[in-house]
């Protein structure tokens, strides 16, 4: 599957925020074969936060592990937000 | 003039000095001899070119016990409020330099420091809710406040050992909450520092009680501090 997050907006900042996208995009999730790639692209966002990206990444990682990609990581605070989830829950996103 | 005058803390003289050469802060008369009256938009557009007004009006928001009507444009009663004005924020930041973006860093730390006192103060202000968002693009300068809880009684209630400001500010801005602890957030000012100490344009002044703190790039301990004054919420100035 391939989700823009550019569809939740541009400006990607609150927690409840976060909260909300995540709610609001897992019914079409569907059931996880276990195989299925999760890919997330950020083509579009000009600002994101570690406070949405805690609330929106963080449980789609737990839900797809290795098989969850980050695509468009060009933008300054997505880079930076995406450096410092990877501190706070030492873990590490696939990127391309 | 007299509510003007008290609402800027600026002395009637002046007001009229600056109404007579045409200068700052033009009023409306009918004539030279009537009474002068100031459109509220006009003080705002006042107040976000001139970042020393803007900065004293919100420190006297912030600071006193007492309440007083500040200009809507800085105040965001709600988190949407907010949001809707920290995209407009964005949105001048684009216009001024399309192909820039390193603002987003900016709007990143507005965006966290904001959030940060509605997520900490959800039905628990102590008696105004929200906060006063205000900047001048020109002189590059943003402040933010609330008259919240401030840090100090929110992470004493997940850290009891805190018992001083300037402890609390200190693990605010240095240590990395866990998700599994009792409040799942409580890394923004984490992510406003980090932001600080990498990029060498951007420097944050930051207060809750009687604890400041002063982050800029390159510094490898934190500059934290006291003064007399104290606040209650939190306070926070961004340069960039």
């Amino acid at each position: 599957m391939h989700l823009y997050l550019k569809k939740f907006g541009k400006t990607l900042t609150s927690r409840e925020d976060g909260r909300e996208a995540f709610a609001a995009i897992q019914p079409s999730l569907g059931d996880d074969k276990g195989s299925d790639k999760m890919e997330l692209n950020f083509e579009g966002v000009n600002t994101f936060t570690p406070s949405w990206g805690d609330e929106f990444l963080t449980p789609f990682l737990k839900k797809y592990g290795d098989r969850l990609i980050l695509l468009n990581i060009k933008n300054p605070s997505v880079i930076a937000t995406i450096k410092m989830l990877e501190k706070i829950h030492t873990i590490s996103f696939n990127k391309k | 003039m007299g509510q003007v005058s008290a609402l800027l803390d600026i002395n009637q003289q002046t007001l009229r000095r600056w109404d007579d050469e045409g200068g700052k802060l033009k009023s409306h008369r009918s004539s030279t001899t009537s009474h002068r009256y100031y459109y509220i938009e006009d003080i705002e557009d006042f107040l976000s070119q001139n970042f020393k007004y803007l900065l004293d009006i919100s420190n006297r928001w912030a600071f006193n016990s007492d309440t007083f009507e500040i200009p809507p444009r800085l105040y965001c009663s709600d988190r949407a409020i907010f949001k809707a004005r920290l995209s407009k924020l964005e949105a001048a930041f684009i216009r001024e330099n399309p192909s820039d973006d390193s603002y987003s860093l900016i709007t990143s730390i507005v965006g966290e420091i904001g959030n940060n006192s509605f997520d900490h103060n959800l039905g628990k202000w102590p008696d105004l809710p929200g906060i006063v968002f205000g900047y001048s693009l020109s002189e590059k300068k943003i402040v933010l406040a609330d008259r919240g809880q401030g840090i100090l009684a929110t992470l004493s209630r997940v850290r009891e050992e805190l018992k001083e400001d300037k402890q609390a500010i200190r693990v605010a801005f240095t240590e990395i909450v866990s998700g599994r602890a009792p409040e799942n957030r409580g890394n923004g000012l984490k992510y406003v520092r980090k932001i600080a100490e990498d990029n060498a344009n951007i420097k944050i002044f930051f207060q809750s009680g009687q604890a400041t703190v002063n982050i800029r790039s390159k510094t490898e301990h934190l500059n934290i501090g006291q003064v007399d004054s104290s606040i209650r919420g939190c306070f926070a100035i961004i340069e960039y």
